[in-house]
């Protein structure tokens, strides 16, 4: 790889412990993956935050790094953590709630912002043709696909290292010979729900290795829908993007079609309990967007939440704050409108939460294992009623 | 007795010889390996029970989660981290934890030659992995 003198520099550590160990990883790994150089980055965005999922030793080398003097050069955001700061928090230990803030706090010294959420989109769109070091691979096949940027599926630790020195290796996503379409998709069936969109992610990650489909007669998209499917897609695959109608792929690119049959199947298989009063209806994975809150909100109207079930619409506490109106309506009905946090990797067990209904095909993938939680994957508008009073 | 080289690439730079500890399977150090006494705690894995400490660990690649990478930071902050790192496959999880905890690091090596309780030379500047005596 060629390196410029200041880069140089920091790898043979003039610039001290910090920046060396980041242009070491930077380095390695672009060598690894055939970069030439390094290319400056617009925004980084930093998975591995939850206390629960993570356990003290991310905290150690964090802390090492800021006590360093590790400093972000790029705006930097976090993917979210293991509680929300009004609701979950009261029923939390108090020391899982400190080694959580620990973490946090790490992160806030060397200049990263405590975003605390899965979709940094909603925070700022990155501009078209832009180069960012993403983490969260639900966030990294929604740039790729319909923010136009480019971003590889980063680690926690590569994308933190990408954030402190401003740059990442030139290698995958970020060359435009890897993100042309190899493959066809052609749809044979009709997509209705942000759900149906979900279930066809899970079931063409399984399909593709790394490929880049250009799917073919996609009806009903919208961009959240599109949200739904790209967080499912990188859920059981390594694909980091996708395209839609009329992109033509090289010449002889093999050509699958899926049936209305493939996508039951899928849909049977995420669904491993079918119930009526599950312990907690869970809409907002990946994190709402304003439309989807409004969207909850005007569903719900004036019914009231059940007592016997908990109801939890997920997002960024930015977003929460555009749409306080709406978020308003939700939590007057008795629901809570969670922010910072994800369900996936937090402490639902400590909610006595056994039975999930949810929108969204990755969380009907994780929960099983992740929340030893049963699942009823539906579309929004069946998960709302499941949680209201008739 | 044949000493037995096995050449593969420098992934991170560093010498040393020591007892092997080898696995068939990929490994996860994020649920697999305790971070606080270093022993494999992934059920069903061929290594679980054994502990990673001053070994020249030796598996095929890594897998799982990329917060598995400052588990190798904490072990070698306790004194617990392998002496070096065998892989057939480099993988981005496996480099970055050796870089941070600075294990020296070798791939592109056929593991199936070696055995544990073997002691090997792991040369990470050449990329070499000399077997010099058998268990």
């Amino acid at each position: 790889m060629h390196l410029t003198r200041k880069e140089e520099q920091i790898y043979e550590g003039e610039h001290g412990w910090a920046e060396q160990t980041c242009m070491e990883i930077l380095v390695r790994l672009g060598e690894l993956f055939g970069a030439t150089r390094l290319i400056p980055i617009e925004s980084a965005h930093i998975s591995g935050v939850s206390y629960k999922t993570l356990g003290d030793s991310p905290a150690e080398f964090l802390q090492a790094l800021a006590r360093t003097g590790a400093q972000s050069k790029v705006r930097a955001t976090l993917n979210p953590q293991s509680f929300d700061p009004e609701y979950m928090c009261q029923r939390i230990p108090r020391w899982t709630i400190r080694r959580q803030s620990r973490i946090i706090r790490q992160f806030e010294k060397m200049g990263l912002t405590a975003s605390l959420t899965c979709t940094p989109y909603y925070l700022q769109k990155p501009k078209p043709k832009s180069h960012l070091a993403w983490a969260e691979s639900s966030a990294v096949v929604y740039a790729n696909s319909v923010l136009g940027a480019s971003t590889n599926r980063e680690g926690g630790p590569s994308a933190l290292a990408a954030a402190i020195i401003g740059k990442t290796p030139n290698y995958g996503m970020h060359r435009t010979e890897n993100r042309q379409p190899n493959i066809l998709v052609q749809m044979s069936t009709k997509m209705e729900t942000e759900t149906d969109f979900g279930v066809l992610g899970i079931h063409l990650g399984r399909i593709l290795k790394e490929e880049i489909p250009s799917i073919q007669g996609l009806t009903a998209a919208t961009h959240e829908r599109l949200k739904q499917l790209g967080a499912a897609l990188a859920t059981t695959g390594m694909t980091n993007m996708f395209l839609q109608d009329n992109q033509p792929t090289e010449k002889g690119a093999e050509k699958i079609t899926v049936e209305t049959q493939d996508l039951r199947e899928t849909r049977e298989q995420l669904t491993t309990i079918t119930t009526e009063k599950p312990d907690l209806v869970f809409i907002g994975c990946p994190h709402c967007s304003e439309d989807e809150i409004r969207q909850v909100s005007k569903l719900i109207g004036d019914k009231k939440v059940r007592t016997d079930v908990e109801l939890w619409i997920c997002t960024s506490r930015y977003v929460k704050r555009r749409t306080g109106k709406y978020s308003g309506i939700i939590e007057e009905s008795g629901g809570h409108v969670l922010t910072d946090m994800c369900p996936i990797v937090s402490y639902t067990e400590k909610f006595g939460i056994r039975t999930i209904a949810t929108n969204s095909a990755k969380t009907a993938y994780y929960a099983p294992t992740l929340n030893r939680a049963d699942v009823h994957l539906a579309p929004l508008q069946e998960c709302l009623k499941k949680a209201v009073e008739e | 007795m044949r000493r037995l080289t096995l050449k593969g690439r420098a992934i991170v730079e560093g010498l040393c010889k020591t007892e092997a500890l080898v696995s068939r399977r990929p490994l996860s150090f994020l649920g697999g390996v305790n971070p606080s006494t270093g022993i494999i705690m992934e059920k069903d894995h061929d290594l679980y029970g054994a502990c990673v400490k001053d070994k020249s660990l030796c598996f095929p690649h890594g897998h799982g989660s990329t917060v598995g990478s400052y588990i190798l930071y904490s072990l070698a902050q306790r004194n617990l981290a392998p002496k070096a790192i065998v892989n057939e496959t480099a993988d981005p999880v496996v480099v970055v934890g050796a870089i941070i905890a600075k294990i020296p690091m070798v791939d592109r090596i056929d593991i199936q030659q070696i055995e544990t309780g073997d002691t090997v030379e792991v040369n990470a500047y050449e990329g070499t992995v000399k077997i010099v005596k058998r268990k």
